[in-house]
């Protein structure tokens, strides 16, 4: 047993509302540059649509992250090290500028300085890239909330499940999907990278491009299937979340999650086996990685996994902070939370809990609390995003989450509890007081401070003199 | 005249291409990069890129052969000049069609596409001009000299070595021809430039990533 820390995330759809104010934070902080202005770290899809880049999700196109060999071998979708090898000079799988958008301004100085006319000025758009006036085809969010029409058909879930669902306007769904680095656990990004600039910080897990290592062979942004590293082309380097590192350290959560106002996001720490993450990633069937993963994920609580936790220098602050974690509850103990596109290989450490919809029109009559296979989303389309396919474990959660809202309605109006309960009524309280109530203190616990660095230290890197520790835990 | 070009000037960009190169390397590396613009628009890039690089290792595998290994060498290993002569246009000509192609490709593409311009820079264009000027006199000089009657490995190659030793010996390149003489002044400016340039990439062929693990750990 080796085990190691990782600062992990939980989005909780049922209560992501869109309204993109994650990504717009995050822009301001971290990409608001030249050859950036494209990319966002967080962005927010409507589901069902093609995304950001376009159809991320076609890994026959950019064949991004691991599949398994005929012998049942880990390797990297995008061929082996010699391939990889002949591909520095030309990559075949490589987005281009238009699979994200031409990103663009307008020319807002001519409805200052325009001559007196009949008609009024307006500021037409001009190419951030070029500087040329353009007409703009797409966007970073072009489908905002449509799902629906030819983008949406485009949908690569969609298109797994064939002709089984409708796009008919009484049947059409939607929901959204923020999307950050996942900060995997076995990043495809990093093993393809030929220079080793991509690296998984020891601490806390999160996956950092090195700007000084970087030498511009973007063989990480096809190989990362989320497609959630970019290549900024004016300093002709890889560019990435970093999952806001620098506030990390000081014991805050991220800019997208301090600032999301549904208060969907949770973030914590979680303790787990390194031994186990190959054969978790080596999973046959693609359906079951999800449960390996959870059973990499060691409990906090258990006397052995803190003694091996203490042996590899992890810290009491973070112990503390892992058997006080809000998504280790979300994931481990509730089963509420499943990674996004388990079958992409990479062991995603971004969770998210999958959405409650309206009931379909076919089930309307008077139903008060629906099955999962009654609601408006169809399971076996976000079993496509979170279960590799498989919709049993899909509508499991959804039960859960139902079951809370059993729960908290007998707890109103003295009604019977539902007969058959997957966890104990006090479990489904405190799960509603997580995900209802969703008090800052309790969606974020990061421990401040590197593990294994000392205050000493610390004050020294964060530039001496006066610092103190926001949360004061360093 | 003579004493400048062949016995100060090379000395000069030598001194740059290996001391720019390392003072870069050490304060400056978070501006080393292959400069990639695949990302602004793959058109021309499919085929041009590969051959062009592919062409470029041709030749300057050949140039090692030519120019560092000395002629009785390879005389004593039973090549007389005539073969030799042959094997170096065998493998030359096919290099400088890649070499110089690719390069007119990749020009056509870099100063053809309105997107291209905000990733050159006046370096680039200068290095462009020199390295098509270089390629250019090193093309020409191989099909000009085919009949052979021109002996680089006479004069320019013990010229090299002779500078490389730290004695140069400017007399050996009075005679030689102009297109030559061009190329020995190109190639002099290709390695001033070096340093400032993209083509640092050339020094981070990543082959140790053949033999490293896949997922890396790094402390702060």
């Amino acid at each position: 047993m080796k085990i190691k820390a990782q600062v992990s995330m939980v989005m909780n759809l049922d209560k992501c509302i869109g309204c993109h104010t994650c990504s717009i934070t995050c822009k301001n902080v971290w990409t608001n540059r030249e050859g950036a202005e494209y990319m966002y770290f967080n962005n927010v899809e409507t589901k069902p649509g093609v995304g950001y880049p376009k159809r991320w999700e076609d890994q026959k196109k950019w064949k991004g992250g691991w599949k398994l060999d005929k012998s049942g071998n880990l390797g990297l979708a995008t061929g082996s090290k010699a391939t990889r090898l002949a591909k520095l000079f030309f990559h075949p799988e490589q987005p281009e500028l238009d699979d994200y958008y031409e990103p663009w301004t307008y020319d807002y100085e001519t409805l200052i300085h325009a001559k007196r006319r009949n008609h009024q000025p307006i500021a037409r758009p001009r190419s951030l890239i070029t500087g040329e006036r353009m007409e703009i085809q797409w966007g970073p969010n072009w489908e905002d909330d449509l799902a629906s029409g030819e983008s949406a058909r485009r949908d690569v879930n969609l298109e797994a499940i064939g002709q089984k669902i409708s796009l008919e306007f009484h049947d059409l769904f939607m929901k959204y999907l923020p999307r950050i680095c996942n900060h995997c656990l076995n990043p495809a990004c990093v093993a393809a990278c030929p220079s080793g600039a991509i690296y998984k910080r020891d601490e806390d897990g999160v996956v950092l491009v090195s700007q000084d290592g970087c030498r511009g062979w973007r063989h990480c942004v096809p190989a990362c299937p989320y497609k959630k590293v970019y290549f900024n082309w004016k300093t002709n380097k890889a560019e990435k979340c970093v999952f806001c590192f620098p506030r990390l350290e000081g014991g805050l959560p991220t800019v997208c999650a301090d600032t999301c106002v549904g208060r969907m996001r949770y973030m914590g720490v979680l303790l787990y086996d390194m031994d186990k993450v190959l054969d978790a990633a080596q999973t046959k069937k693609a359906g079951e990685i999800y449960h390996r993963v959870l059973d990499l994920l060691a409990d906090p609580s258990d006397p052995a996994v803190v003694g091996a936790a203490k042996k590899e220098g992890i810290t009491d602050a973070w112990i503390r902070a892992a058997q006080d974690s809000p998504v280790y509850r979300l994931i481990k103990e509730w089963k509420l939370a499943l990674p996004l596109h388990p079958e992409y290989r990479t062991l995603p450490m971004v969770w998210y809990v999958p959405p409650l919809s309206p009931i379909a029109r076919r089930v309307e009559a008077d139903v008060y609390l629906p099955d999962a296979e009654e609601m408006r989303i169809p399971v076996a389309y976000l079993a496509q995003l979170f279960t590799a396919g498989n919709t049993a474990e899909m509508a499991l959660v959804l039960q859960r989450l139902l079951e809370m809202r059993c729960v908290m309605r007998a707890e109103m109006t003295g009604e019977e509890l539902p007969a058959h309960l997957a966890l104990p009524a006090e479990a489904y309280k405190k799960m509603y007081r997580l995900l209802g109530i969703a008090k800052y203190k309790e969606r974020f616990n990061i421990p401040a401070g590197l593990q294994g660095v000392s205050q000493e230290k610390l004050r020294e890197m964060q530039g001496g003199g006066n610092y103190t520790c926001p949360m004061g835990g360093c | 005249m003579n004493t400048f070009f062949y016995g100060v000037l090379p000395y000069i960009a030598l001194v740059i291409l290996v001391g720019g190169t390392i003072v870069r390397y050490t304060m400056r590396e978070r501006n080393w990069t292959t400069k990639s613009s695949q990302f602004l628009g793959r058109d021309g890039m499919k085929w041009a890129g590969p051959l062009f690089h592919l062409g470029l290792v041709m030749a300057f595998g050949g140039h090692v052969i030519g120019v560092l290994i000395p002629k009785f060498v390879t005389e004593t290993a039973g090549i007389n000049e005539h073969s030799y002569h042959m094997i170096a246009l065998l493998g030359g000509i096919p290099a400088a069609v890649l070499f110089l192609g690719g390069f007119i490709v990749l020009s056509l593409r870099r100063f053809g596409k309105a997107r291209m311009k905000v990733n050159t820079s006046n370096t680039d264009r200068l290095l462009y001009l020199v390295l098509f000027l270089t390629i250019l006199s090193g093309t020409l000089g191989t099909v000009m000299n085919i009949s052979g009657a021109f002996d680089y490995r006479e004069s320019i190659s013990p010229w090299f070595r002779s500078v490389l030793m730290l004695h140069p010996d400017v007399p050996l390149m009075d005679k030689i021809p102009a297109i030559f003489q061009i190329h020995m002044l190109m190639w002099m400016l290709t390695a001033i430039l070096f340093p400032f340039s993209r083509l640092v990439h050339c020094l981070s062929v990543p082959f140790e990533y053949i033999g490293r693990a896949h997922i890396l750990y790094r402390r702060k």
